[in-house]
C-alpha cells in the first residue's frame, strides 16, 4: 500500500473535483454530525433536568428515613452534626402526614372542595439551604420560622395555574382559608401564604407547615420523619452516606436520591435508550450517505480505476485513496459540526431553554458525548467508504477501463 | 529474447465459448519495434492484454525477461506493471484532475522516488515528448495528440522493458498520428526502447522492425 499516493490522488481528487459536490458532501457530513451531537445532547439535558428537579425539589441529594421498626428519626444529636460534615450544604428535618384538605369557599357547608394530600413540616431556613420550593413561588410568599396557622401549596392542590391535575384542587388563592384533617384525628385551619410551582407534579402535590405548628398537632418535639441532606458534589452521596453513618443514625434508612426516584428514574433510562437508538440510526445514516457519496464517485471514476492499476497501482492503494476521501469529507464534517454546535446551537439553547415537563432543558453538550460522536461518524465514514472502494478496485482492470 | 510466448490460449466462456486467441507461439527481441496486426475481432488486442498481464490467459505461457509471468501473484503483476511495462492506450487515458507532470510522476511516486527526483525526471520526460511548455496544463486544456504524448512520458518515465500500445493513434487526426508514430520509431532508435503495439492501419508497417498479424485467433505469419 503507498499511503503517499493515496493522500495525494484524494487530495487532488477534492482540490480538483466539482466544487458543488464537495461544498454538498460536506454539508452533509456537518449536518449529521449536528444531528449526532444535537440528539444525545438534548436526551442528556433531559436526563439532567429530570436528576436536578429530583434533587432540587423533592429529595436532595440522601434521604435519611426511620428504621423499619419506628415512626420517627430520634436521634437528635446526630441530626444536629450533619450540617458539620465537610462538604454537606445542608440538611432539613421533616415530618411527614397524610392529610386530608378541604376548602368552603362560600363558608356554607355545601360545594367543599376536598382531596388527599401530603403534608410535610418545614424549618425554612433549614429548607433553603436543601431544596429551591421557595425560588419556585409564584404566589405569595415562603414560610417563615415564626409562622403559625400559615400554609404553603403546591400548584396541583391550589389549583388555577395550569397544572396537570387542575380537575382535583381546591381552586383556592392566597389568603383563603383551609381545613387541614391530619392522620391523628385533629383539625386545623390555615391560611393560604403562599403557591408554588417546581414542575414536579409530584411536589407540587404536597403542603408545607411550620416545623413548631407540626410539633404541635403531633405532639412530638426533635424528631423527625425524614431527613433531606444535601452536599457539594453530587455523585459522591456513598462517601456522605458512611460518614452520615458514623454520627450514629446505626439503623436508618439512608438512601440516594437516584434509589428513590421510581417512575423518573425509569422515564430517565428511557430517555437514555431512545437516544442512542436515534443516534445508532443517525450514524447509519451517515455511513450509507458517505457510501452513496463514495460509491457515485467510484462508478464516475471506473475507467481511471483501471488505468490506475494498469499503470501499477495495487488495490490496496486504490482503496485508501477513496477512504482518504471519505475521511476528509468525515473530518470536516465534525470540525464544522462541532464548531457549529459549541459555538451556535449550544449558547442559544443556554439562552432560550426548551420548556419541558420535567424543567427548563439545556443542551448537556459533554465530552463524553463529542469523543462517542467522532469515533460513530468515524466508524461510519470509514465503513461507508470502504466497501464502495473495495467494490471498485476488485474489478479485472479490462472491466474497469472498457465496462 | 525479451519476450517469449509458448502455447497461450484465450477463451471467453459463455453459452457458446469464443476462442480469442488459438495456441500462439512467438518471440520479441529487445529493441524490438513490433506491430499486431489484424481485422477487428482477429485477437490483437486480447494477445497484448495477456502480454501486458492486463488479463489472464486460459493457458499457455508467457515468458519475460526470463521470468514466467502466468506464476506472478496478483501483486507481484502489479510490481512487474509499474516498474518493467509501460502502456498507451488508445483513448489517452489520462486522470482528469492531473496536470501533465501529475500524471507522469504518478508511476515514479508509486515507486517510492523523491519528490525532487520523480518531478526532475517527469519534467524531462515531457521535454523529451516536446510537451515542455505544458506541465502544468490539465487534460481538458490539451489537444488529443498532446494528452496521447503525456501518456506516451507517463509509461516511458519508469524506463520500461516493453511499452504496449494499443491503436495509439485511432483517436488522432493523420498529423498527430504521425507525430506519436515517428516518437515511437525515434524512441527504438535511440534508446533501444522494445515496443508492441496493436494497429489497423496497413501505412503504420513502415514504422516498424516486424509485423504480426492475426487472424481468428491464430497468428499468420
Amino acid at each position: 500500500m503507498n499511503i503517499k499516493t493515496s493522500f495525494f490522488l484524494a487530495l487532488t481528487s477534492i482540490k480538483r473535483g466539482n466544487k458543488g459536490t464537495l461544498v454538498m458532501t460536506i454539508l452533509i457530513m456537518t449536518l449529521a454530525y449536528v444531528n449526532l451531537v444535537f440528539i444525545s445532547s438534548v436526551f442528556g439535558g433531559i436526563v439532567e433536568a429530570i436528576n436536578t428537579q429530583s434533587i432540587d425539589n423533592q429529595y436532595g441529594n440522601i434521604v435519611i428515613e426511620p428504621a423499619v421498626d419506628k415512626k420517627y428519626i430520634d436521634n437528635s444529636e446526630a441530626m444536629e452534626l450533619i450540617t458539620t460534615i465537610s462538604g454537606v450544604l445542608g440538611s432539613s428535618a421533616h415530618y411527614v402526614d397524610n392529610t386530608i384538605i378541604k376548602y368552603d369557599e362560600r363558608h356554607d357547608g355545601k360545594d367543599i372542595k376536598s382531596g388527599r394530600w401530603l403534608l410535610k413540616s418545614i424549618n425554612p431556613l433549614d429548607e433553603k439551604n436543601v431544596t429551591k420550593i421557595h425560588e419556585s413561588i409564584i404566589q405569595g410568599s415562603f414560610l417563615e420560622a415564626t409562622d403559625k396557622n400559615k400554609i404553603l401549596i403546591g400548584k396541583e392542590v391550589a389549583g388555577g395555574h395550569g397544572g396537570d391535575l387542575d380537575h382535583l384542587s381546591l381552586g383556592v388563592s392566597v389568603g383563603d382559608e383551609i381545613d387541614v384533617y391530619f392522620s391523628n384525628d385533629i383539625k386545623r385551619t390555615y391560611t393560604v401564604k403562599g403557591i408554588f410551582s417546581t414542575k414536579s407534579t409530584a411536589v407540587d402535590q404536597m403542603v408545607f407547615v411550620t416545623k413548631k405548628e407540626m410539633e404541635s398537632v403531633l405532639k412530638v418535639h426533635k424528631r423527625a420523619s425524614e431527613i433531606l441532606v444535601k452536599i457539594e458534589n453530587t455523585g459522591s452521596e456513598n462517601e456522605y452516606i458512611n460518614q452520615i453513618r458514623q454520627l450514629g443514625f446505626k439503623n436508618e434508612d439512608i438512601k440516594k436520591w437516584s434509589d428513590l426516584m421510581g417512575f423518573t428514574s425509569s422515564a430517565s433510562a428511557s430517555f437514555t435508550m431512545i437516544s442512542i437508538i436515534l443516534g445508532v440510526i443517525g450514524t447509519i445514516v451517515a455511513g450509507v450517505t458517505i457510501f452513496i457519496i463514495i460509491f457515485v464517485s467510484v462508478v464516475n471514476k471506473r475507467r481511471q480505476i483501471g488505468i490506475l492499476k494498469a499503470i501499477g497501482m495495487t488495490k490496496n492503494t486504490i482503496i485508501l485513496y477513496f477512504v482518504m476521501q471519505a475521511l476528509f469529507y468525515g473530518v470536516i464534517g465534525i470540525i464544522l459540526g462541532a464548531s457549529l454546535i459549541l459555538f451556535i446551537v449550544r449558547p442559544y439553547f443556554i439562552s432560550n431553554p426548551l420548556d419541558f415537563p420535567v424543567g427548563w432543558v439545556s443542551l448537556k453538550v459533554t465530552f463524553d458525548i463529542i469523543r462517542i460522536s467522532n469515533l460513530s461518524l468515524m466508524t461510519a465514514v470509514l465503513i461507508g467508504g470502504f466497501f464502495p472502494a473495495y467494490r471498485g478496485a476488485k474489478e479485472s482492470i479490462l472491466e474497469s477501463i472498457w465496462g | 529474447m525479451i519476450i517469449e510466448v509458448k502455447n497461450l490460449k484465450k477463451t471467453y466462456e459463455g453459452k457458446v465459448p469464443t476462442y480469442a486467441l488459438k495456441n500462439i507461439n512467438f518471440g520479441v527481441k529487445k529493441g524490438e519495434f513490433i506491430a499486431l496486426m489484424g481485422r477487428s475481432g482477429s485477437g490483437k488486442s486480447t494477445l497484448l492484454h495477456q502480454l501486458g498481464l492486463l488479463d489472464i490467459p486460459t493457458s499457455g505461457e508467457v515468458i519475460m525477461d526470463g521470468t514466467n509471468l502466468m506464476l506472478f501473484t496478483e501483486k507481484q503483476k502489479s510490481e512487474f506493471r509499474l516498474k518493467k511495462l509501460g502502456y498507451v492506450f488508445q483513448s489517452y487515458a489520462l486522470l482528469p484532475e492531473l496536470t501533465a507532470l501529475e500524471s507522469v510522476y504518478l508511476p515514479l511516486m508509486l515507486s517510492g522516488v523523491a519528490k525532487k527526483e520523480y518531478i526532475k525526471k517527469a519534467s524531462e520526460m515531457l521535454k523529451k515528448v516536446g510537451l515542455g511548455d505544458r506541465l502544468h496544463h490539465l487534460p481538458k486544456e490539451m489537444s488529443g495528440g498532446e494528452q496521447q504524448r503525456v501518456a506516451i512520458a507517463r509509461a516511458l518515465v519508469n524506463n520500461p522493458l516493453i511499452l504496449f500500445a494499443d491503436e495509439p493513434t485511432a483517436n488522432l487526426d493523420s498529423e498527430s498520428s504521425m507525430v506519436i508514430l515517428q516518437l515511437f520509431r525515434e524512441l527504438n532508435k535511440k534508446i533501444g526502447q522494445t515496443i508492441i503495439m496493436v494497429t489497423h492501419e496497413p501505412d503504420d508497417k513502415k514504422y516498424v522492425d516486424r509485423v504480426i498479424s492475426l487472424k481468428d485467433g491464430v497468428i499468420k505469419n
